[in-house]
């Protein structure tokens, strides 16, 4: 480890441009007392309402949980996905995408700001160690959840232009395809998100119909898939409000004492307490 | 023609000729009627909402009553049937006592089947060609069909016979012996056909069993000859018709019989459920013993098996079926217990759990409750004014000649 | 975000007869990536029918002398025949005055519509349950779309999330039983239901979804091809559309409730009071047998958001889930998103034993 004047003068600057961007952030937010809401996967994508048409919000968010409820546009802020590597259903005119590098603070810098291809030095090798940076996105650098240590991150990030991920060839891919990236190692999912078997689409149900279909990375967290000991793809959201109990009913306790309904006193009442 | 009017105003001013008691009993029935007034009023403007039926519970009370009534109607048959099939003499000559509770017993049906609909006002939807009725496929439409037509074959057999012998003519015995065999047969049939309506919904595990009608039936059986018995007592009591005590014995142990054959149907239903109890027997449960803390109906269930297995040793023992002290006690019993099966015991549990499996419970609210004293009231009443002028006319009291006279 | 123009098929909406000869070389033009003419469905409708042309003159004849015609027109809805026994006249009668209620009473432009069932499309709906994750937002986003009556007094949900045991089987309750005098009858840990219906839970309110011990199961109207609801409504005002949909007419309904004893999947609300539906959330766009505004005393259901689905879009529950275990389209098309699921997934259909025959399937990866 060879650290430097200028790598600490880096830092210093990252944090200040950071900075920035938070303010502007904020003061968009307080500015018009927007209503942003989140699409599928929590701080992975932000909506923030607006009119589309007269008495036509592009989504109604949640006032318990600031989800989207309803698209009022499905296509609102899309552009058209491209060519797959594989053939699928669908023309490049009926996919539709929106683009994550939008969602991503850090991308729109990175390149230019700190991963500059002088500084910090290009890695030798693909091997694990530990981050001095980005411990916000991965907590343990040594311990990368994703893959379980049999992956790293050069494996999907490209090794020296950062604002790109890579493809198996060492060729980049855009941040807005993460597709391309996951469909390396995930080939049944990737074959199933292809068919619209697999993830989100919005839009038109028609085989031939405009779709905006959601990609890897707006519903599932890349750098820890599977959220530790809970072992699940999607990180847990709060949910929406229970339905109003129906009249006659003070509680729903009798909900939670599972067991026997043959009246019999063995099972009743410890299942959950 | 003409004599028809003049029947019919004899009759109503032979009615309306009462006493003290007579006019006492209307009034104290009246006042019910005019809080299901307010109650109706409450229902029709605001909605089902002033019930306590919910999405999870939606048949209650009123449809309770509704299938209890169906019984009450058809059990007038148990009158008709001995004078007609058997030849039975002391009920024969009472014979129309019992078209008149049959017809009182359809109009409270009624009744109840517009206190149990959303949108009384569409009715009309219901009437062919005005409407659209969904005959063969909707049991709903059996059942209006049956019980409108049983209602109608008891109008005439009743009223053909009550004119006839204010006429004092004979009888066309091909004709009246047709209505009167015709409506035997349909008397079974309109309780049937309330059983087919909730026992053809597999979604409904609970009363999904062919034994539903047979059931039904025993019962109605047991309960609507009790409740005539407790008439003809009055009617004994208070008028000048002497009802022979032959016919009361008979009805009486139609009772017993009826009533021991439901019970014995009971206690099949419960073996059957609960030796290996299924998913499809959480109703039950929740009807005999409450599930998980939920146990509204036990009290219900079980005061209503009470009462029935006690009506029913008092009158496996002549000496108590024959002592007409005790009799009306074990009628009470058998009418309420069989009101409590069919209604509380019957219809809510087979709503609970709900398909999907939610538990939930099921109070009827004050105005659904007025509701249903007021329509058992307004039936009294018909049932009153029914009763009164055929008794006007066995007796005599009512008749062309004396009319004419006068 | 590229603001280049891009070369995209202007595609068709989906109930126009000529669509396979749209899409063709010479339609494919150039527009910005602003939404395409086909993802409005408010300016489609009002292109096709021109019905909110109509109903703007309602509004508008309707401020000079707003009570009564409001009476006349709700009094004329009293007499109003069985939806499928209008003619086209008869129809566009019916819809033109609700509109001008419906405008009225919620302020704004509101549209009925009567689009037909399209020729070879049969609705399909699949639910990966392996995926739900239980957090309720298609019971949520359905209420946003159809119009439901909504607060304390009256709230309908059509679509009903239960929360069901993982189970748990442990040692300790091996003993639990009944006494074994005669030998083992009853284990123990029978009495702990893992993964039934009947034993879900309905009004569970964690912090945060999926819980580790449970898998959740939505539930819903399954558009049934042999509808015990159907069979049982005296006045056929339920009844099965030629693309699938079991739909109403509301105003034909007497509210009997027959059909909500028939349905084995709970999938019915009455509207036991007048509907609460704040004019603020009033969704505009609708169809006269799926979500235009109810009345008291009738039934409704969930009809595969028929205002959407019969416009091209997918019904809100689909859109609205944030793990895509919705899934919706044309069972006849053996492209389709459904068909491609029955072909390669493991399916099944909730309470198969009942032989309704639901077009709405269960799977798991």
């Amino acid at each position: 480890m060879d650290f430097k004047r200028e790598d600490i003068m880096n830092r210093v600057e990252i944090r200040a441009i950071a900075t920035m961007l938070f303010l502007a952030g904020m003061s968009g937010a307080y500015g018009e007392e927007e209503v942003v809401c989140y699409e599928s996967r929590k701080d992975a994508s932000k909506v923030v309402q607006k009119e589309v048409e007269p008495g036509l919000p592009n989504v109604v968010c949640s006032p318990v949980t600031g989800a989207v409820l309803w698209w009022g546009d499905p296509y609102d802020g899309t552009e058209a996905m491209g060519e797959m590597p594989i053939e699928a259903d669908y023309s490049t005119a009926e996919a539709l995408v929106k683009p994550r590098e939008e969602q991503l603070t850090l991308i729109q810098i990175c390149g230019v700001a700190c991963h500059n291809g002088v500084f910090p030095p290009v890695p030798k090798d693909k091997n694990p160690r530990k981050l001095t940076m980005h411990q916000d996105i991965v907590p343990d650098s040594m311990d990368l959840q994703h893959g379980r240590g049999a992956i790293w991150c050069l494996d999907c990030h490209h090794t020296t232009t950062r604002n790109k991920l890579v493809d198996n060839f060492g060729k980049e891919i855009s941040f807005n395809q993460p597709q391309k990236l996951c469909g390396k190692c995930h080939g049944p999912v990737y074959r199933d998100w292809r068919e619209g078997i697999h993830g989100k689409r919005i839009g038109e149900w028609a085989t031939d119909g405009t779709k905006r279909w959601f990609v890897c990375t707006e519903c599932h967290n890349p750098h820890d898939v599977q959220h530790g000991a809970r072992n699940s793809g999607f990180a847990a959201i709060p949910p929406e409000a229970a339905p109003k109990l129906p009249k006659g009913m003070e509680n729903a306790d009798h909900e939670r004492h599972h067991g026997s309904a043959s009246g019999s006193a063995a099972g009743d009442g410890d299942a959950h307490e | 023609m003409g004599s028809m009017i003049k029947f019919l105003t004899d009759y109503l001013a032979y009615v309306f000729k009462g006493g003290i008691k007579f006019y006492a009993w209307l009034a104290f029935l009246g006042i019910f009627v005019l809080i299901w007034g307010y109650g109706n009023y409450q229902q029709f403007t605001q909605g089902m909402i002033v019930t306590g039926l919910t999405d999870q519970i939606s048949w209650g009370l009123y449809l309770a009553n509704f299938v209890f009534l169906v019984g009450v109607a058809a059990g007038a048959v148990t009158v008709v049937f001995p004078a007609y099939v058997y030849h039975y003499e002391p009920l024969h000559k009472v014979t129309v006592l019992g078209e008149m509770l049959a017809i009182a017993a359809v109009i409270m049906c009624i009744l109840f089947v517009l206190s149990h609909m959303g949108r009384p006002d569409r009715l009309w939807h219901m009437i062919p060609v005005l409407g659209i009725y969904n005959f063969p496929n909707s049991m709903l439409t059996w059942d209006t069909m049956v019980l409108l037509g049983y209602m109608i074959l008891n109008l005439i057999g009743g009223f053909y016979f009550l004119y006839k012998r204010y006429m004092n003519r004979e009888i066309n015995k091909k004709f009246y012996l047709t209505i009167i065999f015709i409506a035997i047969v349909w008397a079974l049939s309109i309780h049937t056909i309330t059983a087919f309506l909730i026992n053809t919904m597999p979604a409904r595990p609970m009363w999904h069993h062919g034994m539903m009608p047979i059931r039904f039936i025993s019962t109605a059986f047991a309960a609507g000859p009790s409740l005539i018995i407790l008439i003809f007592l009055i009617i004994r009591k208070n008028t000048r018709l002497w009802i022979e005590d032959d016919a009361i014995n008979m009805l009486s142990q139609i009772v017993a019989w009826c009533l021991g054959i439901g019970l014995f149907l009971t206690m099949s239903e419960v073996v059957t459920e609960l030796y290996h109890p299924t998913e499809h027997s959480q109703g039950l449960q929740y009807l005999m013993f409450g599930v998980h803390g939920l146990n509204n109906l036990v009290i219900w269930f079980w005061s209503s098996m009470a009462f029935m297995v006690t009506a029913f040793i008092m009158l496996l023992i002549p000496r108590v079926r024959k002592n007409y002290k005790l009799l009306p006690i074990a009628c009470v019993l058998t009418f309420v217990g069989v009101w409590i099966d069919k209604g509380m015991g019957l219809l809510i549990p087979g709503s609970v759990p709900t398909p999907i499996g939610e538990f939930t419970q099921y109070s009827p609210t004050f105005i659904e409750i007025f509701n249903c004293i007021g329509n058992w009231a307004i039936g009294f009443i018909i049932l009153t004014i029914l009763l009164k002028g055929a008794i006007g006319v066995l007796l005599g009291d009512v008749k062309y000649a004396e009319a004419e006279a006068a | 975000m590229s603001k280049e123009k891009i070369p995209v098929v202007n595609l068709p909406q989906h109930n126009s007869p000529q669509k396979k000869e749209v899409i063709s070389q010479e339609s494919v033009q150039h527009y910005d990536p602003e939404p395409p003419a086909s993802t409005s469905r408010r300016k489609f409708i009002k292109n096709v029918s021109g019905m909110s042309a109509a109903s703007l003159l309602g509004t508008a004849a309707l401020m000079t002398n707003s009570d009564d015609v409001n009476a006349n027109t709700e009094w004329a809805e009293h007499f109003q025949g069985n939806y499928r026994l209008m003619t086209d006249a008869e129809k566009q009668e019916t819809v033109e005055r609700l509109e001008r209620r419906y405008s009225r009473e919620y302020e704004k432009d509101v549209t009925v519509a009567t689009t037909d069932a399209e020729d070879g499309v049969l609705f399909g709906y699949a639910l990966n349950i392996q995926k739900c994750i239980g957090c309720r937002r298609c019971a949520k986003a359905c209420v946003e779309e159809n119009n439901q009556s909504r607060g304390d007094e009256q709230e309908i949900e059509w679509i009903r999330v239960l929360k069901m045991e993982k189970g748990e089987f442990t040692p300790e309750r091996m003993n639990d039983g009944y006494p074994g005098d005669f030998g083992i009858q009853v284990g123990g840990n029978a009495y702990h239901a893992a993964g039934v219906v009947l034993e879900g839970e309905h009004y569970y309110e964690p912090e945060e979804v999926p819980e580790a011990d449970s898998f959740y199961m939505p539930i819903a109207c399954m558009q049934c091809e042999k509808p015990p609801c159907v069979k049982v409504c005296p006045v056929r005002t339920t009844y099965r559309e030629e693309d699938g949909p079991v739909v109403i007419d509301y105003n034909w309904c007497i509210g009997c409730r027959m059909c909500i004893g028939a349905c084995p999947y709970w999938a019915r609300r009455f509207n036991w009071g007048e509907p609460n539906l704040p004019k603020e959330d009033m969704n505009p766009d609708t169809h006269y047998l799926g979500n235009r505004p109810r009345m008291k005393g009738v039934v409704e259901k969930c009809t595969f958001c028929i205002q959407r689905t019969r416009q091209g879009r997918y019904p809100a529950c689909v859109e609205v889930c944030p793990v895509g275990a919705r899934k919706f389209g044309n069972l006849l098309d053996p492209k389709s998103e459904v068909r491609k699921i029955l072909a390669s997934k493991r399916v099944f259909r909730l309470k198969a034993e009942m032989n309704t025959y639901p077009k709405f399937f269960y799977y798991v990866d």
